[in-house]
């Protein structure tokens, strides 16, 4: 019993004291952003925040440029205006620590124990990285916690509500489609007799495993959501909405410098005639990586999420520090199945920040100083994508697909 | 004929109104072409890399009398740009107000987008001190790759253009060598008034900041365009 109370007074004192921290943060922001010129609220927060208004003023979010996401999300942010402009961090705050306790969750769906879970999603709710990234107004954290939502519910068998949350996080952001196939792969009929070697028959035992019930539903529901909710936009901002919050994303070939190393290769052909091409030509090696991936290790979905957004910001054409959230929010649900030692992870961290300082050198003196170090920024996002490729490697290479997890080697 | 000397005089007193106002009415014209010829305006861009600030200085004749509006014109080229919402944020702070001719796009790269313009009030209520100074900040945008080794190109700012305006010159008359030119009369842009406008050459002066006056941006040098590549085909 004692131990039952010390462990729900750590629980609770752990997300409490990560909302804290966090609304802290936020208060610190407010009055950085009033006496420092320096600002600490991000240039994206501003963005949503002008859309909300035009949403209020009856106009379409688009008419504020650069605003390239749902309209949901604008419509989620009008309290900003109405109530206080410090709602939407509030928001994004909120669901930082929420996804923190789907991770908690999910690892105890997976077999973790209440301690062991709870030391691991500390990786993400004491982690300054979506500290600051929600503190200061970036909307990562409502997909993270949307994601996560949606494994959650594929873990515990709650079909419905998984394709729901599913259809929600691609209307939001493209880069969940990704994981259709995995998840298709793991809901499909698995072959409990021994398979035909022939090469026709087995093909088509394989295509038909795709159908049956749970993978129809789930499919159904999930396309009906991002359908809805496709329709309703486009009824209502017409094409502006398809355009800025899917064709823009899809077609960018953004010509200043991010970690990307695509990105000079872009600026360099921006006007000849095969900018088109070399776009739809840096899809491949994502592509090919994602089948690969997905047919490895569709058995543990959350890995297998994992590996696909990490691929998939690693190998884009543009890459900025956001889309990192994207693939840390599934990082704790993987350590538990890791054979890593305590070293060597935090030597691929420092590693992976290494990586990072090593590009923000160049593209400060770039930007701010006057230098033209557009070589250099475009080495150290070759460099970086070789790093990134490195820890993936490790990772998959130490990858346990146990069904009980191995407890956290803590040195 | 009482009718007739009353005429007689009710017309000989509104010409001579006239007359008084216009005589005023060029009194006041005169002044502003004085105040105008005897304005300094000054221009200095001052931070690094791409995202800088103009600083431009007027300096009025003592004598200008309260009623005095100023307009600064700056005619940007395109390789630079402005953020309206930078601006609207910096407007709530400063007590200058700034208004665009186009909508900007904060994205295209330089050759892609053309310059624009923008109407600077920098005492848009108020009286008119004799010292004004505005900093707007700018942003370099990025520019069509080199074929040639140059690693820098030029974006040439020039300094603005100095408007001044008094309701007591209306209209506007005898104001030569200067120009008069069409303007929203305030930075609500609700109607046009008629400013008379600097002519340039005598009274500006360029201080230039390290990097002079010209604002350079780094340009990827592509000379090696070839070289670069190829070899990402290959190893592809």
């Amino acid at each position: 019993m004692e131990r039952l109370i010390t462990k729900l007074t750590e629980k609770h004192v752990l997300f409490t004291a990560s909302f804290v921290i966090r609304l802290a943060l936020v208060a610190y922001g407010d009055y950085q952003d009033k006496t420092m010129v320096v600002k600490y609220t991000d240039i994206d927060y501003h963005v949503f925040t002008d859309a909300a208004r035009c949403i209020t003023e009856g106009q379409s979010p688009y008419n504020r440029s650069t605003y390239r996401y749902t309209p949901l999300l604008a419509w989620l942010l009008t309290p900003n205006i109405y109530l206080s402009m410090v709602f939407g961090k509030i928001l994004f705050i909120v669901c930082d620590v929420l996804s923190g306790l789907l991770i908690y969750k999910i690892l105890l769906l997976k077999g973790l124990g209440t301690e062991a879970a709870l030391r691991v999603c500390s990786l993400w709710l004491l982690n300054p990285l979506p500290i600051g990234v929600s503190s200061r107004g970036n909307a990562e954290s409502i997909l993270a916690a949307l994601v996560l939502g949606t494994l959650l519910c594929m873990e515990a068998r709650h079909l419905m509500w998984g394709a729901i949350l599913y259809g929600l996080s691609v209307h939001m952001k493209i880069y969940p489609v990704t994981y259709a196939l995995p998840i298709a792969l793991s809901l499909r009929t698995t072959e409990t007799r021994s398979e035909d070697k022939k090469g026709m028959k087995s093909l088509m035992r394989f295509i038909r495993s795709f159908f049956n019930q749970e993978l129809f539903l789930f499919a159904s529901v999930a396309a009906g959501v991002l359908c809805m909710l496709t329709a309703l936009f486009c009824y209502m901002y017409g094409w502006e909405f398809l355009h800025e919050t899917y064709l823009y994303h899809l077609t960018r070939r953004d010509i200043r410098h991010n970690f990307s190393p695509y990105f000079y290769m872009l600026y360099l052909t921006a006007d000849s005639g095969w900018s088109q091409w070399l776009g739809l030509a840096a899809f491949l090696p994502q592509l090919i990586l994602l089948l690969v991936a997905s047919w490895a290790f569709h058995s543990d979905l959350s890995f297998c999420c994992f590996l696909h957004t990490a691929i998939f910001v690693s190998f884009n054409k543009v890459c900025t520090s956001q889309y990192f959230l994207w693939y840390l929010c599934l990082l704790p649900l993987v350590i538990p199945h890791l054979s890593l030692s305590l070293k060597q992870g935090v030597g691929l961290l420092i590693l992976w920040f290494a990586g990072q300082g090593l590009w923000l050198g160049p593209a400060y003196f770039l930007e701010f100083e006057g230098y033209n170090t557009f070589l250099w920024i475009w080495l150290a996002g070759l460099l970086f994508l070789i790093i990134n490729s490195f820890i993936l490697i490790q990772i998959v290479s130490h990858y346990k697909p146990t069904q009980t997890p191995q407890r956290l080697k803590v040195e | 004929m009482y009718f007739v000397l009353v005429s007689v005089l009710a017309c000989l007193a509104s010409c001579h109104c006239f007359i008084e106002r216009d005589e005023k009415n060029e009194n006041h014209c005169g002044l502003l072409q004085h105040w105008i010829e005897s304005s300094l305006v000054s221009m200095e861009i001052i931070k690094k890399g791409f995202h800088r600030e103009v600083e431009t200085t007027v300096e009025l004749s003592p004598d200008v009398h309260s009623g005095v509006r100023v307009l600064l014109l700056h005619r940007w080229p395109r390789g630079v740009y402005v953020d309206p919402y930078q601006l609207a944020s910096l407007s709530d702070l400063s007590d200058w107000k700034i208004i665009l001719d186009s909508t900007i796009d904060l994205e295209g790269p330089a050759h892609k987008t053309t310059g624009f313009v923008t109407f600077v009030y920098p005492t848009p209520d108020g009286p008119t001190p004799t010292l004004l100074k505005v900093t707007i900040p700018i942003h370099g945008r990025y520019h069509e790759p080199s074929f040639v080794a140059e690693t820098f190109t030029s974006v040439e700012i020039e300094p603005p253009e100095l408007l001044l305006w008094t309701e007591k010159c209306i209209p506007l008359n005898n104001v030569e060598p200067h120009e008069v030119m069409e303007a929203p009369c305030t930075h609500h842009n609700s109607s046009s008034c008629q400013w008379v406008k600097q002519q340039h050459q005598q009274k500006v002066k360029l201080y230039s900041s390290y990097s002079g006056v010209d604002y350079r941006v780094p340009l990827d040098a592509s000379s090696q365009f070839t070289v670069i590549f190829s070899p990402y085909f290959c190893s592809a």
